[in-house]
């Protein structure tokens, strides 16, 4: 099995081919970092085709459903190795917000592009933000996801509170309502349009792109 | 079928500016519309910050109430301004929403008392909206519990159980009729609603998916939606499934909407 292979196979979601697929290539001594680089290069593909519209959401999910599927099988080869995490990402809808689809599907997206993340869920308050940056090791990143325009405010919060207690840690935000403009406003980083985008707009604001 | 016309909400982009304008004509051209295509009720939602919400619904609802007679749907995430604007109504309407997330029980339940007011409850609390039925039916329960404490009984009530999207959850249809039938099991008179179009989330021609849902949802017992009313297919699939389901004798409202124009080809 080709690493080209694996790529069709997270590009095509197909999710119980992959862990076979993962242990063929390593067993013709395929290396387990060059087989991981190529599964993120292929969500990096899935992530463009939803933004333009090609893909829809299951597509999507079993892409990275399948993903994680083959990451499961290199990680006993490569623990210990923190070289291929881009970070932490910390990721939370803010207060007053019950919205999680878009949130879930962002995490999955980052989670597929190399970060490690940290999801405190729905309705959490800014100041949760900050503790769990404080609580996690090698937090690079905050992701913050509001739906309502009723809690855009609520939004401008968290990250005021984020950059008020942590100055140099980057924020990133999103969610219907919310524009490019409104991101700036509010002080924050970045803004991505949509789940497809939001690995590249995290990769391209710390600088990794 | 209680149709609660969804097309005066500040997050449509069209609305959201002619509420900026307070452009009244606009917003009544959408009131007459909603009713002359069968709206029960007509929801108003304001969707601006904070801080000029109370005084955008009280605007919404002037317009609204000098354009039709019929009743409104007051829609605010927070309870504290449906509670500052519920005075602005002519007659009784609907409260959209409660739920158990904080207290909005606490707040709208006694504007209800001894009135026919009646109120959206939707099946989530703080943590969200919850996965399982049984979650959704104890939620359910405490709502109706609470609300009989002011005298208001089921059939007041719209249960909106919160219908997922199939894109991520692939039984969604099959738990929202479950919810339905859960529900209707145990308060024969309440009601069930919901925004149906949540549903086809994610997918494309998300208009097939909706239609045949909402005759899914029909079949299971849902009798109330939160939707556009001058969608003129999702109103054919309507009366089409209720005509189907045996629930219109000779199908005489099927045909009557079709020679009305209301359903059946445009521009009849």
């Amino acid at each position: 099995m080709s690493i080209q292979e694996i790529k069709i196979l997270v590009e095509t979601g197909k999710s119980k081919k992959i862990a076979a697929a993962v242990q063929e290539a390593l067993d013709a001594g395929a290396k387990a970092q060059e087989i991981l680089d190529e599964m993120i290069a292929s969500m990096g593909v899935v992530g463009d085709k939803f933004s333009t519209g090609e893909i829809f959401v299951p597509e999507m999910l079993i892409a990275a459903k399948t993903m994680s599927k083959g990451v499961e099988v290199l990680k006993p080869i490569m623990a210990g190795d923190s070289s291929s995490s881009l970070g932490t990402c910390i990721m939370g809808t803010v207060a007053g917000d019950l919205h999680d689809i878009g949130k879930n599907l962002v995490v999955m997206m980052l989670e597929s592009s190399g970060f490690e993340m940290v999801d405190l869920g729905v309705d959490v308050p800014a100041e949760r933000f900050v503790e769990a940056v404080k609580e996690n090791d090698n937090v690079v990143l905050v992701a913050c996801s509001g739906l309502l325009t009723t809690t855009m405010p609520a939004l401008k919060e968290a990250v005021q509170t984020i950059k008020a207690a942590l100055p140099e840690m980057k924020v990133i935000v999103g969610g219907a309502p919310v524009t490019p403009e409104y991101a700036q406003e509010i002080g924050a980083d970045g803004y991505a349009p949509d789940a497809g985008s939001s690995a590249t707009k995290a990769k391209e604001i710390l600088g990794l792109a | 079928m209680i149709i609660i016309g969804e097309k005066i909400n500040g997050t449509i982009p069209v609305v959201k500016e002619a509420i900026e304008k307070r452009d009244a004509a606009f917003i009544a051209d959408r009131a007459i519309k909603q009713t002359e295509a069968g709206a029960s009720f007509i929801d108003v939602c304001a969707s601006t910050a904070p801080e000029y919400e109370i005084e955008t619904l009280k605007w919404l609802m002037e317009v609204v109430q000098d354009a039709t007679d019929t009743p409104l749907c007051i829609d605010s995430p927070n309870p504290r301004v449906i509670e500052a604007v519920f005075k602005y109504a002519s007659k009784p309407g609907m409260l959209n929403s409660i739920s158990e997330e904080g207290d909005k029980c606490e707040v709208l339940l006694p504007l209800m008392e001894g009135n026919s007011w009646e109120v959206v409850g939707l099946t989530c609390d703080n943590n969200g909206i919850p996965n399982d039925l049984e979650t959704k039916m104890a939620i359910t329960k405490s709502m109706v519990e609470k609300a009989a404490k002011f005298g208001v009984t089921p059939d007041r009530i719209h249960i909106d159980p919160c219908v997922m999207a199939l894109s991520t959850e692939n039984n969604s249809l099959l738990n929202f009729a479950a919810e339905i039938r859960a529900i209707k099991a145990l308060y024969p008179t309440i009601h069930v609603t919901g925004a149906i179009s949540n549903i086809s989330f994610g997918l494309p021609v998300r208009s097939l998916l909706n239609k045949t849902c909402m005759a899914f949802a029909i079949q299971a017992g849902m009798d109330s939606a939160v939707m556009d009313p001058m969608n003129r297919d999702l109103m054919g699939t309507i009366y089409a499934t209720y005509a189907l389901l045996g629930k219109d004798r000779h199908c005489r409202k099927y045909s009557k909407a079709f020679r009305s124009g209301q359903i059946g080809p445009a521009g009849k």
